[in-house]
Formats: structure tokens, sequence, C-alpha cells
């Protein structure tokens, strides 16, 4: 297993180690800035990644160290983007294209679904596209739902394509490593309300966090609590809060969807006997749902309750509710609770 | 002098096959006569093709006749394997002219061991590695964005190539079309978008795809030069190409080329009756009065160099053996078996398909009798 236990924030550098604690954001623009240092087949682009550094100030400063040749804008036209991203990796880039809220990916959807996902198989691999497409996503920003949506699971549902959203410093660039240095095409989510509220160390030297991967956040023997992206710290809050009752709880990261970490869900499940699935995405055809089924087809014996799950509702995401859309320590607490008095 | 955004098609030989303006010097006898036997050999694969859809040995075709000056002429202007190409699905005379093996075509078309991408797409959905030619997606204008990121990669990489990106009249409706020729237009980069127009897009006619009177005009939104030729005469599409060749090697950014032609056949085998439907048999007569293969032989008789009828028929003989021979080569590398499924989804095989992988070789070879799911 990968034991990348998120450690509690420390006062800044190790100075034997050098590992530093940094925020979520720093480490997507620090990392995309040391694989453009590594490989100079990386370009980046999107819409105001340049001189404004992104709308989030993912790619502050790039465009001043790297040059608009190999840091540029791109007219506003997602189609474009994705698609030029899969003109350049098929002639022998690297390009990490940022798509502004993941909310917008819509008009380059054909892009990602019929040219950057099939090109490798529909060629017999003589033509592919090794690509990063990074999009921020997820709610808590106060957004509405163009700025807040959680669409993975439209591109878990096409092969061809490998899904990924870290929660710590140390995953994104573990990922995005992995992402930028791997031979296909790869949604990378960011979840944006933990870009700054998550902060964690991360080691000075290179490392990768491989796909299909899970992290245990915390063991337990009791029930195997498992999400990823920006519900993490909520899962953390509501294994608190069952520790204080004396209720042992794991929590996994799954970290990376396509491909999921079977073996870790199921040994840990297996262990617990209850799962309870939390995610931020609308249920209907959630993720979570192939995780679920995977559970009770493998592990049916091993079950003392039924798998929970905690999701988004089947609304379009709500301005004013927010809060109340996302599933938040409570209701993950009380799905838990649930599957322990079944 | 070629000139962008004229009011007529730019033409140098007329229907009869009189040259309406200098026919330039490198147009001699010697040259003619190869891209007329070009043109002759793919006209005739879409007619054997058709042959081999109707004795059930392939599943779909999409005929270029009467494109073939726009497609052999276009081959014949660029560097074959050096510059790139982003085709569409209409584009066999594209690539065979493009010296793309005439097996490797037919291998394609049938599905078998022999086809460079393994029976993964329905025939007419080629690739070629060796000649830079980009396996091709049926979702229309999906090529055109890539394209442009193909020519923005060489600019960045500081080669001399440039990337030629194919579609038909109805492509230019898409949404990604426009897209990539702004990206194309902004970026500056070297890519020669040409549209091959031959006026249907299925049953729909360019007077319903766009109130705009011609396509090429729509360059002129995105900063760069239309040029708009007769796509029926191979040395005005070859004079232009050439000329938009040497302009975006030069450093002069992205161009579109409008060739007017006319899809003769139907749109594919399941559009077999156009004229019942939606279009006049005048109309596909009129046409056929032009056909581009003609008018190269008119020329030609012109120069005083005519094709004798005897040569003709030897080049037709010849093609329909070497399609008869290739197809029995394909056929006996056999179809490739469920293995294929699996391979070439990712770089690496990831846990979920090695699973799904196992339960259907199990259930291939009879060992699985659970049915269930991987």
């Amino acid at each position: 297993m990968t034991a990348t236990q998120e450690r509690t924030p420390t006062q800044g550098t190790d100075a034997d180690s050098g590992a530093r604690t940094i925020n979520l954001i720093q480490a997507v623009t620090e990392t995309i800035a040391e694989e453009m240092e590594r490989d100079s087949r990386v370009v980046l682009f999107g819409e105001d990644v340049g001189a404004r550094g992104g709308v989030f100030m993912a790619t502050a400063g790039l465009q001043e160290r790297f040059g608009p040749r190999r840091v540029f804008d791109t007219p506003l036209s997602e189609a474009s983007i994705v698609g030029a991203a899969v003109g350049m990796a098929v002639r022998g880039l690297r390009p990490i294209a940022e798509i502004q809220f993941a909310d917008y990916m819509g008009p380059g959807f054909d892009q990602i679904i019929s040219q950057a996902a099939k090109i490798r198989y529909r060629s017999g691999g003589q033509f592919t596209a090794p690509m990063v497409i990074r999009t921020p996503s997820g709610g808590g920003v106060k957004g509405g739902h163009h700025h807040s949506q959680s669409p993975e699971s439209y591109y878990t549902h096409t092969p061809g394509l490998k899904v990924v959203m870290p929660s710590t410093p140390y995953d994104a660039k573990g990922l995005l490593r992995s992402a930028v240095r791997g031979e296909d095409p790869v949604i990378f989510f960011e979840p944006k309300r933990l870009y700054r509220a998550a902060k964690g160390e991360v080691p000075a030297h290179d490392y990768v966090v491989k796909f299909g991967e899970a992290a245990v956040r915390r063991e337990g023997t009791d029930l195997s609590l498992i999400g990823y992206g920006g519900v993490m710290p909520d899962l953390e809050r509501a294994a608190d809060a069952l520790a204080a009752e004396g209720v042992s709880v794991e929590v996994i990261d799954l970290r990376s969807l396509v491909p999921w970490d079977k073996d870790r869900v199921l040994s840990s499940v297996e262990k617990t006997g209850r799962a309870v699935l939390v995610s931020e995405a609308p249920r209907i055809s959630n993720f979570m749902g192939e995780v679920a089924y995977v559970i009770q087809e493998q592990v049916f014996d091993s079950l003392t309750a039924p798998v929970g799950q905690v999701a988004g509702f089947d609304t379009p995401y709500p301005y004013v509710q927010d809060k109340v859309y996302l599933p938040g320590p409570n209701r993950i607490v009380a799905a838990c609770v649930r599957a322990l008095n079944y | 002098m070629i000139q962008p955004f004229t009011p007529e098609p730019i033409r140098f030989v007329a229907e009869d096959g009189t040259p309406v303006q200098p026919l330039p010097a490198r147009f001699t006898p010697e040259l003619l006569r190869e891209l007329h036997a070009l043109m002759l050999r793919a006209r005739e694969f879409d007619r054997k093709l058709i042959t081999l859809l109707r004795q059930g040995r392939t599943t779909f075709y999409a005929q270029s006749s009467g494109m073939e000056a726009t497609q052999v002429g276009l081959a014949r202007s660029i560097r074959v394997g050096h510059d790139w190409v982003w085709p569409y699905y209409r584009d066999h005379t594209l690539g065979l002219a493009m010296g793309v093996p005439m097996a490797e075509l037919l291998s394609q078309c049938l599905g078998t061991n022999s086809d460079s991408s393994r029976g993964r797409q329905m025939p007419h959905h080629f690739a070629a590695q060796a000649q830079n030619f980009v396996s091709i997606s049926s979702s229309i204008a999906s090529q055109v964005p890539p394209a442009a990121g193909n020519a923005m990669a060489q600019k960045y990489l500081g080669v001399d190539e440039l990337t030629v990106c194919t579609f038909g009249d109805g492509a230019t409706s898409e949404g990604d079309w426009h897209a990539g020729l702004n990206m194309a237009g902004a970026a500056k980069a070297p890519a020669m978008f040409v549209c091959e127009n031959n006026q249907w897009a299925i049953s729909t006619s360019i007077r319903e795809q766009t109130a705009s009177e011609t396509i090429h005009i729509k360059a002129k939104a995105y900063g760069m030069p239309g040029y708009y030729v007769d796509g029926n005469d191979i040395v005005a599409v070859m004079e232009v190409c050439a000329y938009v060749a040497d302009q975006i090697r030069a450093g002069h950014g992205p161009a579109l080329v409008e060739c007017l032609t006319y899809r003769v056949g139907s749109h594919s085998n399941a559009d077999a009756d156009a004229e019942k439907h939606y279009r006049t048999r005048e109309e596909v007569e009129e046409w056929l009065g032009r056909d581009p293969i003609t008018r190269v032989e008119k020329l030609l008789e012109h120069l005083g160099h005519p094709v004798s009828a005897e040569e003709r028929a030897a080049l037709i003989a010849q093609t329909h053996r070497e399609v008869d021979e290739q197809v029995l080569k394909a056929e006996a590398t056999g179809q490739p078996d469920w293995r294929i499924m699996f391979e070439d989804v990712y770089a690496d095989l990831p846990g979920h398909l090695r699973d799904q992988e196992a339960f259907l070789r199990a259930e291939q070879t009879g060992q699985n009798g659970q049915g269930g799911r991987a």
C-alpha cells in the first residue's frame, strides 16, 4: 500500500528533509513548473493562465518564468483548448491544458470523448494523445451551478481516459507528475474549495503517486469511510466525531477514479464489514455507485450492513443552499450511524 | 499570381479541356498522365469497394467519385511523410495519392489482421503512421481543433512542416470547425484547411447548410486568406495548394482553401438512392459532365498526348487486379480475435480491464459457466 498519510501541518520548512508545508494550489503551481523544467515538451495553456496566472492563480508566475511560447492564453473556447491539446500531443508535445471551471468542459466534451479518449484505440496505437486537462471542480465557493459542479462521473464513463482528483498537496504533486509523465489523456480535477484550505507537507524529492492506488488516511476496524476530492476533510471530521464515541473508522481517499484501487477498498471492507461512500456529485450514475456495486458483488459475505452512500442531490447545484447541498460531516456521521446500527 | 477571395473559383483548365490561362510549365504531359493514372486508380478503387460491399465483405463505404482532382491535387501539393494530415472519412483518394499502400486501405475496410488500426474502426476510417495520415474520427469537424494544435506544435518545435486538415461542406456548420480555425488563426499556426465542398452533407444541400455565399469567405473572420478553387480542375487545385503551402511554410500563418466539387455517388451505402430522395438526376448529370478525370483526358488530347482507350482499359484492369489480389491477401490474414478489445485502450492495462479481459477469456474459451461480470 502507498501510505501517504496526511500529516498535520507543521511549521513550514523542515531543514533536514527539505519537506515543506504548502497548500494544494501551490502544489499544482510548483509541480507544473518542475515538469516544465524537466521536459521542454511540456506546454501550458488555457483561458487567462498567462499574465493573469489563472483565475485561481494556479499558474501564477509561470508565463514570466517560462515565456509566452510555453505558457499562453488561448481564445475563449474549450473545444479549441482540448482539441489543440490533442493535436499537440499527437505531434509529440506534452500539453497541460487548463479548463477554467469543470462546469465549462461541455464545449470540449466531444474533443475529450471522440478524440483524446479514442485516438490510441482507434488507430491501433499509431497515434496517441498523452495530455493533461486540469480543471477546478466541486462546490463550496458560492459559485452557483456553473462554478460548483462535480462532473467527474461523465469522464469515468469514457474508456481511454484516466480520471484523478487529489485532496492533499502531497497527492496533487504526485498525481500531477504521474499525469504529465504518463502516456494517456488524464482529466485532473482540482477540488477548488481545498485549493488553499488543504495544507500539508511535501518532500523536496521527486516522487509520484501512481494512478489506481488509494490512500488510507487513518486505519480503523468498524467501518470503511471512502471518498475523494473536496469531501475528504469532512470524512476526517466525521471520523473524529465517531472516534469520540468509540467508533474506529478507516478513512480511505480514492485519489484516482479510473483506475480505482479495488483491492484496497475490498480488503478494508472485508475487515470492517461496513462501507459508507461519499462524494458531492449527484447521486444518479455517481461513480461511487460502481464502487458500491463491486463491494456487494465481491465481499457480500463480509458485509454486516448495506453499503451506505452520501452524495449530492439530483438537483442542479444551488447557489443559496450550497452548504445544505454538500454532504458535510453531520450527514456523513448519520450515514455511518445507520450502517453501525443496522 | 494566386489571389485569395476571388468571386469565382480559380480555374486553369475549362471543362472542355482547354486552358483558360497559361498552363504552368511543370504540367508536362508526363505529369498529367501520372495524375490521370492516380485519379483513375482511385475511381476504380471506389467501384471495386462497392462490389465488395455488395458481396458482404465490407460493411460501409463512402465514395469519393467525382472528387479525385481535389484529393489527388492536394496529395501532390504537400510533402508526404513530412507534413501532417488530419483527414475526414471521405479521403481514401487522398490516402492513395499520398502513397498509403492499397493493401493498408483495403485491410482497414475489411478489418483484417493486416489492418494497422487493428479492426477497431468501421470501414473508411484509415490511419497511416508512415504518411502522418492521422486516424479519422466519424465525429464531424472533430479533427479541426486537433489539426490546429498539431500545427501549433510544429510551430513550437520549429520544424518546417505544415498540417493539412480536410473536411466536407457540412463540417463548416459545426462549432468545432469555427473553434479550430479561430485557434489556428490566433496562433498563426502553419495549417492548411481544405474544404472539399461536394455540396451535399448526406441529404442536406449546401444551400440549406449555410446562408453564406461560399465557404472560403469565412476565412476572413479568422484572419486568414481564403482561396476559392475549381475542385474538379487538378491543375488549379495543385497550383493553389502548392502556393498556399509555400505561403504557410514562409510563416504567413494558416489558410483556408475551398475546392468546389461534387459527390456524384451517394453519401454512403446507407444512402443508396440519393436521386430518388433528395436531389435530381439532372443535377448529377450536369456534374458528371464536369468530371475531373475526363477533364484531364481532354486536356491531354488538347496537348496532343491523348490517353488511348487501350491505355485507359489497361489502367482500369490493373487496378481491379490489384484490388482483387490485395483483398485476398488481407482476408488470408484473418480477423483479430477478442483480445484486441482490451489493447490500446490505455498504454497500460489497468486492473479493471485485466479483470474484464480475464472474464472474456474464460467466456470465449468456454471456461466460464457463471455469466455475471468481471
